[in-house]
């Protein structure tokens, strides 16, 4: 990738971090924080990103954030007060700054902005007017003042110009960029650049935050002094700057003489310019302050206590993280491997050697955990999204919400993070539109005319779960009994308790809004949300009480990347199945074991027949079914609620295991969901359960057809 | 090694035998050869896919390379090999009875197949390499794995 393309890239991931520490300041505020830090935090968001965003000529974005700015500006002075309804204009606002920034990223079309810059002018109340006029003359008209300058007099004709840029740390901390800015006047003329490190102290000292680089910067162009003072437009006070017109004096020669000079204006080495200005940049921008500029020596005695506040990260790419995660699996499968082996050798427990392993193991687990949770992200990512969707669909339905979210902070891995999103918006849709009644509707039920949504997650025995909860009506039963019914799905005579008939929703084809709605309506339905939380390896469920609202329940697992599985033995392989599908394990009897012709069988399961399914034969590994009274059973509950009840030979026991592709080198399996590495190295598959319960069903047709081919011939 | 005669520009096979007959491959496809080890059976597949076994952590299948084409395959012992190749993105353990040799050859010296009925023939076999009065197939490997063919057999 081009180094310019990265940096639009950091710009663009930044930009994503700003924006949600914007509408987590700003939710603050409306929640009661008038605190100076929120404030600044708030305005710090905006800040960088607009400082960026000049940085990649993005007009459109800088010209709206400066007027949000602007806003926040006054409220940072304490001259406009964050009232509710201010604090619902900035929100507007920070939807839209979101909308021009995935714009930019994604070139995206065009974002109307201008409903809320004027919402913004308005809360500038009276002055407005000038104040709007004074933003446009200071993003339109580029007048520059320059700094310590004596006032040379304006060459019209090709001119060379000496240009001194002392950057301080704070341009860096707005996120500007001094390779940006060379390359800005590169466009004017030919330039030479001189890169100054005189100032840069030995690496021990080095003040990561602090600006240590200088740059001459010799311009022969035609344009005007203008021109050049417009490109530092944006670093204006955050840097020591002089535009000096060099006439062919000697001093200039001298200095094109000099040896550090780059051999060719024409042939100026952008990339390692940027490399060697980002080296100076990156340490600020991760963490951007607005605090007055000190000088380097004062920047490091502050140092401690301004890093203190945010714990540091860093950016890794994620297929190094997915690397040590492989490695790290192998290294807990050769572990168990080596326990085995000694184990075979007959060392005594106490042995030194045993008593080593041991602790090896212990090592080998806390390595696996810790990796694990480099991949572990907060759901904070999904949960911040879900504000600004609740205001919208808020405002479609003409409902009042009140979006609650606890636990952001939990962690799950971040595959499933990404995945989860979908599934929760259709969620928090679901609940606004169909959950929460109107306002008249509430109060009329003595409730107060604001709706709440609760989004929550919490760990609960190695899972995630999540939970989505409104205080609205409640599922109507009738409603949904009629709706199925008159959809074909139940008998309508049939009789189901208030448990069943709130799971009648999550069925295909089901959808309670009468009419299709533009919110939640479309065809899809809460079947939808339970297949991809099945997909996820999760479960989701409804609790339901009339008046009093809805609450799902989703429990997913932490990884991806590893599965509680059952070990089992059939027809001398090893299998592993997910833990997540079975319900019990059963020891058949040959009594419960009732043969519907053919090779189809039932078990009786307290008094309810379902199916048996021998797993050999199923994968074709064996042609004879195995003896039920000789094998286990393992009672599974498929995809679509159906259950079924797998016959193996033996149960080896419950493990946890590491899941890997059989798509990579090779291709899908039909019954086979993935593979594992089991202890001994050997590789087992893990079955996909849904697929094997649908295959024997179509199975049973293929064998009996094939037997009678053979009888015929 | 053998000399390298006039015509084309030489590049480097590995020779290996399945049965009595001996067949080389492209060294660059060649990611290592390692010995026999039990693979695990994998269901809904062809006979000449033997499962599949653990590659430092990754999901090798195995092709019984006789099986494939058209050969009686035999018992695997020990002393059979896993060449394991590089097809495109995915890595494929090739079962064979033993590695030959390192050969050298131009673009010259490999013959153009001759008409012959048998479809595997037609499938794999690239060229035919006359060596030291032996006959050495080149193979390739793009159609070793089976892709849509399966769901028609």
């Amino acid at each position: 990738m081009d180094p310019l393309a990265a940096i639009r890239d950091t710009f663009f991931q930044e930009c994503e971090e700003q924006l949600a520490e914007l509408e987590t300041g700003l939710l603050a505020m409306e929640a009661g924080a008038t605190d100076s830090e929120t404030i600044n935090a708030v305005f710090r968001a905006v800040h960088s990103v607009k400082g960026g965003a000049g940085a990649f000529s993005l007009d459109d974005l800088v010209r709206f954030a400066h007027g949000f700015e602007t806003v926040l500006d006054e409220v940072r002075a304490g001259r406009l007060e964050p009232t509710a309804d201010a604090l619902k204009v900035m929100l507007r606002a920070a939807d839209v700054l979101a909308d021009l920034v995935r714009a930019a990223r994604d070139g995206g079309g065009f974002v109307e902005t201008e409903t809320s810059a004027a919402e913004l002018r308005a809360l500038l109340g009276g002055e407005a007017g000038d104040d709007d006029a004074g933003a446009e003359e200071d993003w339109g008209d580029f007048a520059f003042t320059p700094l310590g300058v004596a006032d040379a007099a304006e060459a019209p004709t090709a001119g060379r110009w000496r240009i001194a840029l002392r950057p301080r740390a704070d341009l860096y901390a707005k996120a500007n960029e001094t390779a940006l800015l060379l390359r800005e006047l590169k466009r004017l003329g030919e330039i030479e650049v001189t890169l100054e490190t005189s100032g840069l102290p030995p690496l021990a000292d080095l003040d990561p935050e602090a600006a240590y680089l200088a740059w001459t910067i010799l311009l022969t162009t035609e344009r005007e002094r203008a021109a050049i003072a417009e490109v530092f437009d944006f670093v204006d006070g955050d840097c020591d700057l002089t535009i000096e017109q060099d006439g062919a004096d000697p001093l200039a020669d001298a200095f094109a003489d000099e040896p550090p000079a780059p051999e060719a204006a024409a042939d100026l080495d952008i990339a390692a310019l940027i490399a060697k200005a980002q080296a100076a940049a990156e340490p600020v921008e991760a963490e951007p302050r607005s605090a007055p500029a000190p000088e380097a020596s004062r920047a490091r005695a502050q140092e401690p206590a301004a890093s203190s506040a945010a714990s540091p990260t860093i950016r890794v790419d994620l297929e190094r993280v997915d690397r040590l995660i492989d490695l790290v699996g192998e290294l807990v499968i050769n572990q168990a491997m080596l326990s085995q082996r000694v184990l075979e050798a007959g060392i005594a427990r106490a042995s030194g050697v045993a008593m080593g392993l041991d602790e090896l193991e212990q090592l080998t687990r806390e390595i696996q955990d810790s990796v694990m949770a480099i991949r572990a992200q907060p759901v904070k990512s999904v949960f911040q999204r879900m504000p600004r969707l609740a205001r919208e669909v808020a405002a479609l339905t003409g409902k009042q919400v009140r979006l609650v979210t606890e636990g952001e902070g939990t962690e799950v891995d971040k595959t499933v993070i990404e995945r989860l999103t979908d599934p929760l918006t259709h969620m928090i849709r679901n609940a606004i539109d169909h959950g929460l009644e109107g306002p008249e509707a509430r109060e009329a039920a003595g409730k107060p005319a604001e709706g709440v949504v609760r989004l929550s997650a919490a760990h609960r025995s190695g899972r995630i779960v999540i939970e989505v909860a409104d205080d609205g009506a409640g599922i109507n039963r009738e409603r949904v009994k009629a709706i199925a019914a008159e959809r074909g799905l139940i008998a309508p005579d049939a009789v189901l308790s208030d448990e069943e008939t709130d799971n009648l929703i999550f069925m295909a084809g089901f959808s309670t809004a009468s009419e299709v709605s533009d919110i939640s309506g479309r065809g899809v339905g809460m079947d939808v949300v339970r297949r991809s939380i099945q997909a996820l390896g999760g479960r989701i469920s409804i609790a339901s009480r009339p008046g009093k609202g809805s609450t799902f329940t989703m429990s997913l697992p932490l990884t991806l990347a590893v599965l509680d599985g059952m070990v089992v033995t059939v027809a001398g392989q090893t299998l592993v199945a997910p833990l997540t599908a079975i319900v019990e394990t059963l020891q058949p009897k040959a009594c419960d074991v009732h043969s519907l012709g053919g090779d189809a069988r039932v078990i009786a399961v307290r008094d309810s027949y379902v199916p048996l399914i021998d797993v050999g034969q199923a994968l074709g590994y064996r042609a004879t079914p195995l003896d039920a009274a000789t094998g286990v059973a393992l009672l599974i509950e498929s995809e679509g609620g159906a259950r079924a009840a797998l016959l193996a030979d033996d149960i080896q026991g419950q493990r946890q295991v590491v899941i890997k592709s059989l798509e990579a080198n090779y291709r899908q399996v039909p019954g086979v969901a993935a593979a594992t590495i089991l202890g001994d190295g050997r590789v087992a598959l893990i079955l996909d359960i849904d697929t094997i319960v649908a295959v024997s069903r179509g199975a049973d047709l293929a064998r009996s057809e094939r037997r009678m081919a053979t009888a015929a011939g | 090694m053998t000399d390298i005669q006039n015509g084309g520009a030489a590049r480097e096979l590995i020779s290996f035998r399945v049965g009595a007959q001996e067949f080389c491959v492209d060294i660059m496809a060649v990611r290592e050869i390692r010995g026999w080890t039990a693979a695990t059976a994998l269901p809904q597949s062809p006979d000449y896919v033997r499962g599949v076994i653990n590659l430092r952590g990754a999901v090798l299948p195995i092709v019984d390379l006789a099986s494939r084409l058209g050969f009686a395959s035999a018992e695997t012992t020990a002393r059979h090999v896993i060449i394991v190749a590089q097809i495109g993105a995915q890595q494929v353990g090739l079962l064979v009875d033993a590695v030959s040799d390192i050969l050298t050859v131009t673009d010259a010296m490999v013959q153009p197949t001759p008409e012959v009925a048998s479809d595997s023939a037609k499938a794999f076999i690239r060229g035919l390499i006359a060596l030291d009065g032996r006959m050495i197939s080149l193979i390739g490997l793009d159609h070793v794995l089976p892709d849509l063919e399966l769901e028609a057999a």
